[in-house]
């Protein structure tokens, strides 16, 4: 069952368009949302909990219409949108004590669980805690009132290797029951090789891909070869990386099967990313 | 809406809010144009919407089961809450200076119900000024409040300046009829039936136009911070 239905989401921006972005997020499952910098994820998952008005589409959440069932579908979806930045003056206390008010079904036995698995004092102001322990924070609070989706956006990006692992644990933990999903919107590729069980690739402001992650990492191969034959692949490259000895690069699988006498390895999300934003301008390290 | 009530005072309310409000002790300054602690209580609001603006309330507000109008319509209530404080103190203060200062205020506006319902039109204007104007970026707090600082200014001259100006007339003893009535009926304390059912009309007169005004101000508040984006 589908969880989360968006639908032809349009934004126009001056000099940047979100142009029809369609995908779904299963129920039970983790989607990985990725794309560079500035490539439109944090302007998608505005648009979808209408913190931007978009100019077109639909958001349906477990088949409701989103925009028009706000503050119902709101309560049963957790947010992180980076590290917790609001009133740093204040303390954990405090903030937690406004935000359950607006949940009914706020978990107050989960939320100390999560304060104690994360080590936050309660008693600390936001401004004393790490970049880290902020997102941890933000983190305890949209896991602490029952949610069915959490949606975060870039939860990982300030956080050491070692939270970094503890999360994505907890990430999985949440998908146990089946009942729970998350769409979590990264740069930080090797986060989503680790837990995401679909991706959704997104390059200026248009979907690429929105797949199951295995048939997302088998639709390319990684391939290197000798400088002379890179004018022969040239045409099926997506991207690649020229340098003394020869070139490394990516290709569609069934290009990569078809392509002899070139080494032929399994691509990573990474790589996959890094060689489809070179599609545009191949990159020399010669240069 | 209870809680986003809630939130704007345990969250928003900055400091200087209740040095302004306790600024209504300036009524028991002789000779003074009273309706000057009502622009102190307009400063400390937008004190609150710089510090919930500077705290990022736009974004943690945006993430909580709420909708954009909700917000609005809760950060206009919490105006209205403390506006409602400061009409409440003032009437207080309007009753203990006619007993303790039964002197005419030669320097505007005498304690009285005239004087409660030109600090209404006050609020009315602040509001119908300050809020569309806020809400039309959710961010531009300073513009919003030099604009209805303007509005503010111009009501305090207007106002204060028609009784001083009514005092000096009936002082010089010339007798023109029109500032005979505002000496008589309007810039005294309520002491005749004929002062009390006058002041009575402008005190309903300003508390209709600040209704009007306000849910006016919060209506189009709605409308222009839905096309907002939250950043």
């Amino acid at each position: 069952m589908k969880i989360l239905e968006i639908k032809d989401l349009r934004k126009a921006y001056p000099g940047f368009l979100l142009d029809d972005v369609s995908f779904d997020v299963e129920e039970g499952s983790i989607m990985g949302f990725i794309g560079r910098n500035g490539a439109g994820k944090t302007t998608t998952i505005k648009s979808v909990l209408n913190l931007v008005h978009a100019d077109g589409g639909t958001v349906l959440f477990e088949g409701e219409d989103l925009w028009s069932n706000e503050t119902v579908c709101k309560k049963r979806i957790g947010l992180v949108l980076g590290e917790f930045n609001y009133y740093k003056r204040k303390k954990l206390k405090a903030i937690a004590a406004v935000t359950k008010q607006f949940y009914e079904d706020w978990d107050e036995e989960t939320y100390q669980a999560l304060l104690s698995r994360f080590s936050l004092d309660p008693e600390k102001k936001i401004s004393e805690l790490s970049q880290g322990m902020r997102v941890k924070f933000a983190l305890a609070l949209a896991l602490s009132h029952r949610a069915k989706l959490l949606i975060l956006d870039e939860p990982t990006s300030g956080l050491d290797p070692v939270s970094r692992d503890e999360l994505l644990d907890i990430f999985r933990s949440i998908i146990e029951d089946g009942e729970h999903s998350i769409l979590f919107s990264t740069h930080i590729i090797s986060d989503l090789e680790k837990c995401a069980d679909y991706i959704t690739y997104i390059k200026g402001g248009k979907i690429v891909v929105s797949t199951d992650a295995d048939s997302f990492k088998d639709a390319y191969r990684l391939v290197s070869g000798e400088a002379d034959q890179l004018e022969r692949f040239r045409s099926t490259l997506i991207g690649y990386r020229a340098h003394a000895f020869g070139f490394t690069g990516l290709m569609r699988r069934e290009d990569a099967e078809r392509a002899e006498g070139l080494k032929v390895a399994p691509a990573d999300m990474e790589s996959i990313m890094i060689y489809t934003e070179k599609e545009d301008g191949h990159e020399s390290a010669a240069q | 809406m209870k809680a986003l009530l809630s939130k704007e005072f345990k969250l928003c309310v900055h400091p200087a809010l209740f040095i302004y409000l306790a600024l209504i002790l300036m009524l028991l300054i002789p000779n003074y144009p009273y309706l000057v602690s009502c622009f102190f209580v307009c400063n400390g609001i937008f004190f609150c919407f710089q510090q919930a603006r500077e705290n990022g309330d736009a974004m943690y507000t945006a993430m909580l089961p709420v909708s954009k109008a909700q917000a609005v319509k809760a950060r206009c209530l919490f105006v209205v809450i403390i506006e409602m404080i400061d009409v409440v103190l003032m009437a207080a203060m309007c009753a203990f200076a006619l007993v303790a200062m039964p002197e005419t205020n030669g320097g505007g506006t005498d304690h009285s119900l005239s004087l409660i319902a030109f600090a209404l039109v006050l609020f009315a204007i602040f509001n119908i000024i300050y809020l569309p104007s806020f809400y039309k970026t959710g961010y531009k707090a300073g513009t919003a409040f030099l604009k209805s600082a303007i509005g503010i200014w111009i009501w305090i001259i207007l106002s204060d300046g028609m009784m001083i100006a009514s005092n000096a007339v009936m002082e010089s003893g010339v007798d023109i009829a029109f500032f005979r009535f505002i000496h008589e009926n309007i810039d005294c304390m309520p002491k005749t039936a004929e002062a009390l059912t006058v002041q009575a009309i402008l005190f309903g007169a300003g508390l209709l136009l600040y209704v009007v005004c306000t849910l006016l101000a919060a209506k189009i508040s709605v409308k222009r911070y839905e096309k907002v984006s939250v950043a």
